[in-house]
């Protein structure tokens, strides 16, 4: 689910970075402290105001299940709780990451030929990867450990919503400590697993750079 | 043929200029913060905001009244900026390849004129800043770009480096007919390489035409800003090899002995520099001195700049326009009795006659 939500944060998180290093008129700041809201407010006001906004007495919710699309205490609600709380982290490290690329390669690369998409791909990516990898990797991080939003608009029901974040709890609430141990093992593995790999191509691609 | 008139707003002023580009190289010199980086990305396509007109043979890159501006891909520009501008994450192949739409003959010949095969595989963070400098190079001309731009490609680069680089940029000019855009602050690289110069001023041309009419006329002050007061053209005439002097005959004056310069054929036109600093002035006639340059003349004006005095003296042995200017100091000016009309010997070493 984690990783499901990364995915899906990922294009979209990469364009919001890219728009708000690049603009640099008003209402930058406006958008940018919206985007980072999920990351100081409590986690459970965030899942608050998902749940209000898509249950059934609200516009939203209401338009979506005349769809037939019932998101709130469903799969679809963790993977848009975990979505949004991860989503500011991978903008934040990748926007930073797009800022340090000198826009005159940009200029450069266009009049060697390139269109701004393929300039994009050639150029801005290759040199921003390890800011938008770095990011990702916070934000599959984040997706995993959230809690809070979760539990408030997906609920915590077994084999259907439960996270492994919410088995760990659930697990301790009742009383399971040693199967809580094995989770809390397991999401410390996939972690590691994640840090490790970046940290790993990180400096692989670097000391081919200055070989 | 292009021809170019743009306008641009930039935060001190408009830029407004209007010239025409032919073959070979357009040199452009001003003031820092002339505007002269802003004319190139104008050029580029770059700057969206420029309107006017550049037209090529054949196809026009803006428009402004018929609503055209092609854009930076569509232009065909071969642009290298001050520091290169190189692409970190690519080898210096994968550089010099980036634009070349697979034509891998263009990019051959690129990388044979600027001599950078040894380098290919190396990534810019290792390369020095002239190696950098023809990669940069390289990656232009592979595009086969329809305009070189050129911004101060060899500031960056120290005057014992830069030597080394400038023989490709004649080079490029010679063997490639592409038309060259070359922004400078070096009198010498405007005289070496260029057949017109512009000067900028706050976003205008303050003045255009062959470089050294612009940069030797008198009370054109530019020749001295940039440290070089007495420039002279002149056509090699004989290779002194066990002399290690080349002799150089000054259109309508003497000869000078400058240091051999055995890749110079006899024949060929040249420009020498010399510092009014380096001219000695004797009132008698010079013997026994280990100055080759020693030429009669008569002291025409004396004029006080700062702390020193320049002298201008015409050459008796040159026509009546060409005034040499030698820089002594006031006591010098005293203790030789100099005045207006005084005769003099001017002396300089072959070492301070430097070819540009």
């Amino acid at each position: 689910m984690a990783a499901l939500s990364t995915l899906l944060i990922l294009p979209l998180g990469v364009a919001a970075a890219l728009a708000l290093a690049r603009y640099q008129g008003p209402g930058k700041g406006a958008v940018e402290t919206v985007l980072s809201l999920p990351l100081v407010l409590p986690p459970t006001a965030v899942g608050l105001v998902l749940l209000e906004l898509l249950s059934r007495r609200a516009p939203l919710g209401a338009w979506l299940a005349a769809r037939g699309l019932e998101v709130v205490f469903t799969w679809k609600a963790v993977l848009l709780a975990t979505a949004v709380m991860s989503f500011p982290l991978l903008v934040r490290s990748a926007r930073t990451a797009f800022e340090e690329v000198d826009p005159r390669l940009l200029g450069i690369a266009r009049t060697l030929g390139c269109g701004p998409v393929s300039a994009f791909f050639r150029v801005t990516l290759p040199l921003a990867w390890r800011g938008v990898l770095a990011g990702t990797v916070l934000a599959f991080s984040r997706a995993l450990g959230e809690f809070g939003a979760t539990v408030m608009v997906a609920g915590n029901i077994p084999g259907k919503t439960q996270t492994l974040a919410l088995a760990i709890f659930h697990d301790n609430q009742i009383g399971r400590d040693d199967r809580a141990l094995v989770l809390a093992g397991v999401t410390a593995t996939l972690a590691f697993a994640a840090l490790w790999l970046t940290e790993w191509i990180t400096r692989r691609r670097a000391r081919r750079a200055h070989a | 043929m292009i021809d170019v008139r743009v306008e641009l707003p930039l935060p001190r002023f408009t830029l407004r200029v209007e010239v025409r580009l032919g073959a070979g190289v357009t040199a452009i010199m001003g003031p820092s913060g002339s505007g002269k980086t802003s004319f190139l990305e104008a050029l580029a396509g770059l700057r969206r905001q420029a309107r006017g007109l550049i037209a090529l043979d054949g196809s026009t890159w803006l428009h402004s009244s018929k609503g055209i501006a092609l854009p930076p891909e569509a232009r065909r520009v071969g642009y290298v900026p001050q520091d290169a501008g190189l692409f970190p994450h690519l080898t210096a192949l994968g550089n010099v390849g980036f634009g070349a739409r697979g034509e891998v003959s263009a990019v051959e010949t690129a990388i044979d004129t600027l001599e950078i095969r040894g380098l290919l595989h190396r990534y810019p963070t290792s390369l020095s800043g002239g190696e950098k400098q023809r990669v940069a190079l390289a990656r232009a001309l592979a595009t086969r770009p329809r305009l070189l731009l050129l911004d101060e490609p060899l500031a960056s680069v120290d005057v014992a480096l830069r030597e080394r680089v400038l023989p490709y940029l004649v080079r490029i000019r010679d063997e490639w007919s592409v038309p060259c855009v070359y922004v400078t602050h070096n009198v010498g690289e405007a005289l070496a390489l260029a057949e017109r110069l512009v000067l900028f001023r706050d976003g205008h041309v303050e003045a255009q035409g062959p470089p050294l009419e612009l940069l030797g006329a008198p009370g054109v002050t530019r020749a001295a800003e940039s440290g070089i007061e007495n420039l002279l053209a002149g056509r090699v005439v004989a290779h002194d090899a066990n002399g290690g002097v080349t002799r150089v005959q000054l259109d309508g004056g003497p000869s000078v002995s400058i240091p051999l310069v055995p890749e110079r054929p006899t024949g060929a036109r040249v420009t020498v520099a010399i510092r009014a600093e380096d001219l000695l002035v004797a009132v008698e006639p010079v013997r026994g001195l280990s100055a080759r340059n020693v030429y009669p003349a008569r002291v025409i004006a004396i004029e006080r700049t700062g702390v020193d005095v320049t002298l201008r003296c015409a050459l008796t042995d040159a026509g009546p326009d060409a005034a040499w200017l030698a820089r002594v100091t006031p006591s010098a000016v005293e203790a030789l009795g100099l005045t207006t009309g005084s005769t003099v010997w001017l002396a300089v070493k072959s070492h301070s006659v430097r070819l540009v």
